[in-house]
């Protein structure tokens, strides 16, 4: 098991140093020279000679990428170039709780939701409500989070006008703060945040949990008279929940491009936001710094995945 | 996880291949005529009456038209493929002249264009003259539907293009050959995993959008009204698609490769390349139309996605994302403006979808009920 982990944990970091070197090449080619566009009409060689060298953007490029290497190793992500003399860090400060917030909640959903619809789903195949979930499963996962949120917010603008309820249909409450008012603003993103990777869930636990209610065991169970609630919750549930642990890792990806959609359009204060608001300032040190902070989330959901994976199923020790 | 190395289309155990089949398709219908019919016998009985056992093709569709929601989705598809081209055309001839405060007197030609704004009709509902509608700087709704829809198609298309064009050619290498280039398409494929894809394509049109604007600024077609970065968006949702669809094609040829008419295909004497073009990719259609389709509707979300951050078509331009974009602060007070993108989106994507399910169904053999 520990050499499964090494060898999972040593592909994870060829991951990470190809997904910096991708966007580090990408800030570095990008065309235009941020020095240039952030002096404007006030430029003068000396000064944008300094400039470049504070910045430390005069040196070669492996030099560069050196720096910022391991730069990202003390959570140091260099200087913003349209906010001049804030570190990143200072930028991305504010929206991290946020996000991570968002993450948080739709991952606990995804689970607490996803998993038992998909095996309530199993226990009761082809009836109404297996139907009935699977096809508002298959609807939640094709539709993309910004479609969902419109349908939302045309609700809850509805059901405003109807009932004369004050429900905010955008922004963000205090983070990490539960009063009725945080509840109200975060209640809807949240869900609509959690609706794709919790439907994707139900779909692939209502599959598992069928496959392996077929399985010979559980027939075996059944035969020596065991009751019906002990062979599923024992004997199968148990088993299907394993394959489901694996893809945890696949849903934090969802989770982490969803933030860019929730959050631009229920105007919420995260790091999506920022992201796109130094996109339209060229501001690539914070680009960077978005990209490999998502990129990292999506990397340890799956070394989690890994992990969690070799302790529920004892097979893995084995290879 | 990786379906396509589970789907036992070819390899079933209760599947008996003839020995020596001259050709994948006749093997094919020996197959699927032992399923359909149930009927036990050497394949020589079976091949006797050829007319009377549909190919497997035709099995399909025949399957394929009895699912309901699949036909409907095909419908819904067929007009999102026309409307976009025809209907503009049609839209700007029907009007009569419309004397404008602003623009003097003008006929549908230019009030029915997409981009043309009429700033004394703004946020209108449906008319005869604009029948869905104006948006918040007086621009026709319909006209930009339309339009967001051509934006949808054409990035649809080129992107699919580039995905089966790479994902069967990389595929086929690495499944048929192996070696470094299978190692490199595992490697990659590795890094697209843990890397989302979207989050990709927002990186890279976040970096090159403003430098495409100016770069295909004078590209006919692609150049006027804010499309110049579509290029960009598209060759990003591209390089996000081909290496699954490579993989899939991979695990499938590493089925197809031990099955016995290529063995027979080898042992008379036939050249790689010939048992690649001729045996190999024939046998690829099932399962790459079936992920094509899936794959559209995530590159028209991926399209609709970057326009909505606002990385992709520029104003004045149209596109359905865009539109959802430009509508967002005015749910309150015309939330049509915003509805009416947001279903045209559900739409598309949900038949895409569906079709693919269905596509899925007809030609799996493992799904037959």
């Amino acid at each position: 098991m520990v050499q499964f982990l090494v060898k999972r944990f040593i592909g994870l970091i060829f991951v990470i140093i190809c997904v910096t070197f991708i966007t580090f090449i990408l800030g570095f080619k990008a065309p235009g020279d941020p020095i240039r566009a952030l002096l404007g009409q006030h430029f003068d060689p000396q000064t944008y000679a300094q400039l470049k060298h504070q910045y430390g953007l005069d040196l070669p490029w492996y030099q560069q990428y050196y720096n910022y290497i391991t730069g990202l190793f003390r959570l140091n992500f260099g200087y913003s170039i349209h906010y001049q003399g804030e570190s990143v860090w200072d930028i991305l400060k504010a929206g991290v709780p946020v996000s991570t917030e968002l993450g948080f909640w739709g991952l606990i959903l995804t689970i607490v939701i996803g998993i038992p619809t998909g095996i309530f789903s199993a226990l009761k195949a082809n009836t109404w409500v297996d139907t009935l979930n699977m096809g508002t499963a298959l609807i939640l996962y094709a539709l993309p989070s910004f479609v969902l949120a419109v349908f939302l917010q045309l609700l809850i603008v509805w059901v405003d006008k109807w009932t004369g309820i004050e429900w905010p249909v955008s922004n963000w409450g205090n983070p990490w703060q539960y009063t009725l008012t945080d509840i109200q603003y975060k209640l809807g993103p949240i869900l609509v945040y959690s609706a794709v990777s919790f439907a994707y869930f139900a779909r692939l636990a209502r599959t598992t949990m069928l496959e392996v209610l077929r399985q010979d065991y559980v027939r075996t169970a059944r035969a020596k008279g065991l009751l019906e609630r002990v062979v599923v919750y024992r004997h199968a549930l148990r088993n299907a929940l394993i394959p489901l642990v694996t893809v945890i890792g696949l849903s934090i990806g969802f989770l982490v491009v969803g933030v860019f959609f929730i959050e631009q359009i229920f105007n919420i204060p995260g790091i999506g936001t920022t992201a796109l608001e130094a996109i339209s300032n060229r501001d690539y040190p914070v680009i960077q710094a978005t990209t490999v902070l998502g990129a990292v989330a999506v990397v340890f959901g799956n070394l989690i995945a890994d992990i969690l994976y070799s302790v529920v199923d004892p097979r893995i020790k084995a290879e | 996880m990786d379906t396509a190395d589970k789907n036992p289309e070819f390899s079933s155990p209760e599947i008996t291949p003839p020995a020596a089949a001259p050709s994948p398709l006749q093997t094919n219908i020996v197959i699927e005529s032992e399923n359909v019919l149930a009927a036990p016998g050497s394949p020589e009985e079976q091949q006797q009456q050829p007319e009377k056992t549909p190919t497997p093709f035709q099995d399909s569709l025949r399957k394929l038209r009895r699912d309901k929601r699949a036909i409907a989705s095909a419908v819904i598809i067929l007009l999102f493929v026309i409307l976009p081209i025809i209907g503009p055309p049609i839209y700007q001839h029907i009007g009569d002249i419309y004397n404008s405060p602003t623009s003097g007197s003008i006929n549908a030609a230019v009030y029915h264009s997409p981009f043309h704004t009429e700033l004394t009709r703004q946020d209108e509902g449906p008319s005869a003259q604009y029948w869905l509608g104006t948006d918040a700087i007086g621009r026709d709704l319909l006209a930009r539907m339309l339009q967001g829809m051509l934006i949808s198609l054409i990035v649809a298309v080129s992107v699919e293009i580039v995905n089966v064009v790479l994902g069967i050619g990389i595929g086929v290498l690495a499944g048929f050959f192996g070696g470094w280039i299978d190692q490199l398409l595992a490697r990659f494929t590795d890094v697209m995993f843990a890397f989302p894809g979207l989050l990709f394509a927002i990186l890279i049109t976040g970096i090159f959008g403003t430098a495409a604007d100016t770069a295909f600024s004078n590209v006919p077609l692609i150049g006027a009204n804010g499309n110049a970065r579509l290029i960009i968006v598209s060759l990003a949702l591209a390089m996000t698609t081909w290496p699954l669809m490579a993989r899939f094609v991979r695990g499938q040829t590493l089925q197809l490769k031990e099955q016995q008419f290529i063995e027979a295909a080898r042992t008379s004497g036939t050249s790689n390349k010939q048992i690649i073009i001729r045996h190999i990719i024939p046998n690829l259609f099932s399962i790459v139309i079936v992920a094509a389709t899936l794959d559209i509707s995530g590159t028209i979300i991926g399209e609709a996605g970057l326009s909505f951050l606002g990385l992709g078509v520029q104003s004045p331009g149209s596109s359905i994302g865009l539109m959802i974009n430009d509508a967002r602060n005015l749910i309150d007070t015309h939330p049509w403006e915003i509805l009416l993108p947001s279903i045209v989106l559900t739409l598309i994507v949900l038949a895409f979808s569906f079709l693919g399910d269905g596509l899925r169904d007809a030609f799996d053999p493992r799904a037959k009920d």
